[in-house]
């Protein structure tokens, strides 16, 4: 798994992810997020990177909450 | 007393399947000679359950020439008047069957079939066919066959009568077990009465409700779950596709997974998910399964309801296969889920595994040692059957919350897109299980070898189950391509004094060595042993690879004696022949048969 910064354009995904959770309700927001992480996922492919990376995202920071 | 128990003999041409319902063949109880003698009889191998596991065994043994005593609590086939059990049957399965004689039978009486669809309400969102994946085409069995689980063990117990060495008793039931250091001894209920046998080596191939887990003290490692089914057994008026079809969500069942598949006899098997707190007397009255069954396939289909029952399965699986003189086989030593068909099958791999083992030990061939293996193979089998299930499991019935969430995510994409389908799990089709961490398996080694064909010198066609057979329970050696005058004699010495069997397989036009060759022209040997170029691959009685290599030199001699689990004793004969003592050269560039037998 990469540690360094690989978006092209970072600001611009995190705004058009933003977007495509406008107006939806929890339930359509989860599903959409479940559907990303599958398209996400396969783009990715590498069991080892997949493997870390959903390690990566349980592993919160120690202090300070979030 | 005994004359409450039908005397049926062994007979071929059975028909199960007259009118609604099952007939099963009833087998004549025989009172054992030790109620009579008054005497504690002792045998080497005494297997408890003739089941498609036990009875496989038994087959196996008797193909080996080693005899063994098979008790079982019942005096049939399949559980009385119920429905078949295990229907779906793999190429791995079906090339045992095949070494064990009683393939054309099966091929005869079952449905082959390739082709699996799942659908999604209305919309198919995945497909696959067997026949188009490589590593299924080679084998001369298919992919897979369909019939009821008690054809197979009806062929198997007239198979046994055939060949002898079996002392199949019915109507015995073990009601208590212990072990020592001597022996073991079974408490053996029966309608004349009780007796008491010793044994050397007990398998226990009773099933899930096994008791030998309580008397051995056995852990097991467990999952629950709270899926539940309907199974319904029908002959139809219509006649659908020769496909399995899985519905994850069919409109049909209010949104739940449904089973559809061919069994012989024009039947067919269709398995209703149920809600998990259903009342499984009510959702398996027929009625109900009737108008289920008009849901589906329209209320003008004549239908004829040969069974229907209520179905839960468990997740278990002992911690070891072995305790002591006893082995742990098929259902008696894990349970899984139906979906891929990873519970019969893997029932006659274990046991076409220890047979080989035990019949090597038994003829001298092998170290006891050698038994140990039972467990490391087979357990690593077990588990991964148990995991690759277990996913299956929580996709058919995924738990509110993340569970479901992320099933409607693949489901939803499955419908759009093409890289989503495989994700969409109906079951993963039982494999050949590969061996990765077992004792007598070099690294080189632990894969299965598919029944693929070659031609002998003569032109005519033969299959690996044939070169099998003729090894007898000994291992087989195939070396690929040519052979210098030394190898040859290096490799006579070997197969004179080890218990193994060579042959040299040959491509197009290269000659013939003075050992038994055969004609692998399109290499599909070859690929099947999982070797490239000049090359040697040992095959084991239950054709997987134990180890390969590439010049005939002492490895080889070690990995023989890898495989017997006679490792040590091995090593001493290899280094005795080639050290350095008796003027040999060093192994690897031994050009001089060995100079005398160890």
């Amino acid at each position: 798994m990469r540690s360094t910064f690989h978006f092209q354009d970072g600001d611009s995904f995190y705004e058009q992810l933003l977007e495509a959770h406008q107006g939806l309700t929890r339930d359509e927001s989860d599903l959409l997020n479940a559907r990303l992480i599958i398209v996400l996922a396969n783009e990715i492919g590498d069991a080892k990177v997949l493997k870390e990376c959903i390690e990566a995202a349980r592993q919160l920071p120690a202090q300070g909450g979030l | 007393m005994a004359a409450e128990y039908a005397q049926t003999p062994f007979a071929s041409g059975y028909e199960f399947s007259e009118g609604t319902g099952y007939r099963l063949p009833e087998y004549e109880f025989v009172e054992p000679p030790e109620i009579r003698s008054g005497e504690t009889s002792h045998h080497p191998i005494v297997i408890v359950g003739a089941g498609l596991a036990g009875l496989t065994l038994a087959c196996a043994l008797a193909r080996y020439g080693v005899r063994c005593v098979l008790l079982d609590e019942d005096n049939t086939v399949g559980a009385k008047g119920a429905s078949s059990r295990g229907i779906c049957y793999t190429q791995k399965s079906l090339e045992i069957f095949e070494r064990l004689g009683v393939y054309d039978r099966i091929a005869a009486k079952g449905i082959q079939w390739s082709v699996g669809r799942t659908f999604a309400g209305k919309d198919e969102i995945y497909s696959f066919d067997l026949r188009q994946q490589s590593n299924y085409n080679l084998s001369s069995q298919p992919p897979f066959i369909n019939i009821q689980q008690f054809y197979i063990e009806g062929f198997l117990v007239e198979r046994i009568a055939e060949l002898g060495h079996v002392d199949l008793r019915w109507k015995n039931r073990v009601t208590a077990f212990e072990q020592n250091h001597e022996c073991a001894t079974l408490t053996i209920a029966t309608p004349a009465g009780e007796y008491r046998m010793r044994a050397d080596h007990v398998i226990d191939a009773t099933g899930a409700r096994t008791p030998f887990r309580g008397w051995l003290g056995a852990s097991v490692t467990a999952r629950k779950g709270d899926d539940r089914w309907c199974i319904a057994d029908v002959r139809f008026s219509k006649h659908p596709p020769v496909e399995r079809h899985t519905w994850i969500e069919a409109p049909f069942n209010e949104n739940r997974a449904v089973w559809q598949h061919l069994m012989a006899d024009n039947v067919w098997r269709i398995d209703y998910q149920m809600e998990p707190n259903c009342d499984p007397e009510q959702v398996s009255k027929e009625s109900v399964v009737r108008e289920r069954l008009a849901r589906q396939f329209g209320s003008d289909c004549e239908l004829e309801v040969v069974w229907v029952g209520p179905y839960a399965y468990r997740s278990e699986c002992v911690d070891r296969m072995r305790h002591g003189r006893v082995f742990f086989m098929g259902d008696a030593a894990k349970v899984v889920s139906p979906f891929g068909a990873r519970g019969g099958n893997t029932g006659v791999s274990d046991a076409d595994n220890l047979a080989w083992k035990l019949a090597a030990v038994m003829k001298g061939r092998a170290d006891r040692a050698l038994l140990d293996s039972y467990h490391q193979e087979r357990h690593e089998a077990a588990q991964q059957n148990v995991q690759v299930t277990n996913r299956t499991s929580k996709f058919l019935r995924p738990q509110p919350g993340p569970e479901k969430l992320f099933r409607d995510a693949v489901i939803s994409l499955a419908r759009q897109h093409a890289f989503a389908r495989p994700l969409v799990n109906t079951g993963r089709m039982a494999i050949a299980n590969p061996y990765t961490r077992s004792s007598v398996c070099d690294a080189t080694g632990g894969q299965p070898v598919q029944n693929v064909s070659f031609r002998w010198p003569d032109g005519s066609k033969g299959s690996v189950n044939d070169l099998l057979g003729w090894a007898d329970g000994r291992l087989l050696l195939f070396v690929f391509g040519d052979l210098g005058g030394h190898a040859v004699q290096r490799l006579k010495a070997i197969t004179e004094t080890m218990p193994l069997r060579a042959v040299q397989v040959v491509g197009g036009d290269a000659p013939p060595a003075a050992i038994e060759h055969v004609l692998d022209t399109h290499g599909h040997l070859q690929g099947a042993c999982h070797v490239f170029g000049h090359a040697w691959a040992l095959v084991r009685p239950d054709s997987y690879v134990a180890a390969t290599g590439e010049s005939i030199d002492a490895t080889l001699v070690h990995a023989v004696g890898r495989a017997m689990g006679i490792r040590e004793a091995m090593e001493r004969q290899a280094g005795e022949v080639h050290s350095p003592k008796l003027g040999a050269e060093p192994i690897s560039s031994l050009d001089a048969p060995r100079a005398e037998a160890a």
